[in-house]
């Protein structure tokens, strides 16, 4: 019998009470387990960045956490930045940027976002960069990423944090392509 | 049974097979708290094993110039990401050659508190770090405390990293010296090097240090100590990543760099 040790997660504001063995890691409980899957595993071992999630409001590499060490700790993924049918305004500003390639770091991104702005409204372009450097992007979006964490910020400063996704589905086509 | 801080070292050793898969890991976030703090006394820091670098960044150690040798560190250290959950005593006990803390800390000559139930020791970090990945550390003890006295007012530090990019990487060269002014004369100088010589482990170059010690710093010194000095006590080890030569060539360079930013600092510069 394989021993489980139960551990209280809060994730994206649902709570769960989960039964998991010792050495599961964060991501396959929420990749796996709970189905979360923006949370994306690129090198497993905290080089690439792409399995970021929030752990209490902090940037945290899912793929070097065990989950039974987080007993009680709130978890936010990407799924959680908006309810249904809405967009959060870090993901309007990455769309409207054009950061979105591939998409695999892209969660990643906008997380390490939230984070920042969560600090800060006016992040230092050093700021930005730290921030950032923490994913890597195989597709090269950094540039877009980098104007994306502005409009964000723009768009939080003046109160407007969520938007209806039609309407923002529906203004991407008006947007010149390149810039 | 090994204790679990902040797992960035300790899971990816266990993942890659690098160390023989511990039957029980002693999760330390229950006392992590108690664990993590900087406090400033009278004659010394103290400084909390568990305390991730984002902690250290939001006390004294980033304000005071005395210390600024741990800003280089903080910035060239991993990821932001994983400076939040990263914890210093986790870097001192992975006892590696190219370890930012150790490196770092040996110039500030700290003394390291392990707890057992047998109760309190107190070690110098040479007596700690024996060599690469092996400590003077028992199974049941544990690392508590890093107490770090307090460097007289005129005093700042520099740490420098050498690589070919500047985070997420180990370093070819690192280096890292606290120095002393009294007006323009070097009171005290440390140095320190990933590796001196045999031990692939932080250790100080004494010899340059007793060399620069109450001389007067300019150009011609610090080049005198680098060019002649370090050599003579300095032995560097060819590997995959770079040669020998390239090693003590850019030691040299860290370490007169090193020397002038920490002369900028204590006058107030950058």
């Amino acid at each position: 019998m394989v021993e489980t040790i139960r551990v209280n997660l809060k994730v994206n504001g649902k709570q769960y009470v989960l039964d998991i063995p010792p050495d599961e890691r964060l991501i396959d409980t929420l990749r796996y387990r709970l189905g979360f899957t923006s949370v994306k595993e690129g090198c497993g071992r905290g080089e690439c960045g792409s399995c970021i999630v929030l752990v209490n409001g902090l940037p945290r590499h899912s793929c070097l956490t065990l989950t039974a060490t987080l007993d009680g700790a709130e978890i936010l993924t990407v799924e959680g930045l908006a309810p249904e049918g809405k967009l959060h305004a870090i993901q309007v500003a990455f769309l409207e940027t054009r950061g979105v390639q591939c998409g695999f770091c892209t969660p990643a991104f906008m997380l390490l976002t939230k984070a920042l702005l969560d600090k800060t409204l006016d992040p230092s372009d050093e700021e930005i960069k730290q921030w950032l450097a923490s994913a890597i992007c195989r597709c090269g979006s950094y540039h877009y990423y980098f104007k994306a964490v502005r409009k964000a910020a723009e768009y939080l400063k003046k109160g407007k944090i969520l938007f209806d996704e039609k309407e923002v589905r529906k203004n991407l086509y008006k947007l010149p392509l390149l810039r | 049974m090994k204790p679990l801080a902040g797992g960035t070292e300790l899971l990816l050793l266990i993942r890659d097979k690098k160390i023989p898969t511990p039957k029980y890991l002693l999760d330390l976030n229950a006392i992590r708290k108690e664990l993590s703090y900087v406090k400033l006394e009278e004659d010394k820091v103290r400084i909390g094993a568990a305390t991730t670098l984002y902690e250290l960044s939001q006390s004294i150690l980033h304000k005071d110039k005395r210390y600024a040798g741990f800003v280089d560190v903080f910035y060239g250290f991993a990821t932001m990401a994983m400076r939040f959950y990263a914890t210093i005593g986790g870097n001192i006990l992975s006892a590696t050659q190219y370890n930012d803390y150790l490196t770092l800390l040996t110039v500030y000559e700290p003394e390291l508190v392990l707890v057992s139930k047998e109760g309190e020791r107190r070690l110098t970090l040479e007596q700690l770090v024996l060599d690469k990945r092996k400590l003077a550390i028992k199974p049941d003890e544990l690392l508590k405390e890093i107490i770090i006295p307090v460097p007289p007012e005129n005093t700042s530090s520099s740490f420098m990293k050498f690589d070919r990019r500047r985070i997420l990487i180990a370093g070819v060269v690192t280096g890292a010296v606290l120095l002393t002014l009294n007006d323009n004369v070097i009171e005290d100088v440390k140095i320190s090097f990933d590796m001196i010589r045999e031990k692939r482990v932080p250790g100080r170059a004494k010899k340059t240090e007793e060399f620069l010690r109450g001389k007067e710093l300019s150009e011609e010194v610090v080049e005198e100590a680098a060019e002649k000095i370090l050599p003579s006590e300095m032995e560097r080890v060819s590997d995959w990543w770079t040669t020998a030569e390239y090693r003590l060539d850019m030691s040299k360079v860290v370490l007169k760099r090193n020397i002038f930013r920490a002369a900028r600092r204590i006058r107030g510069g950058k």
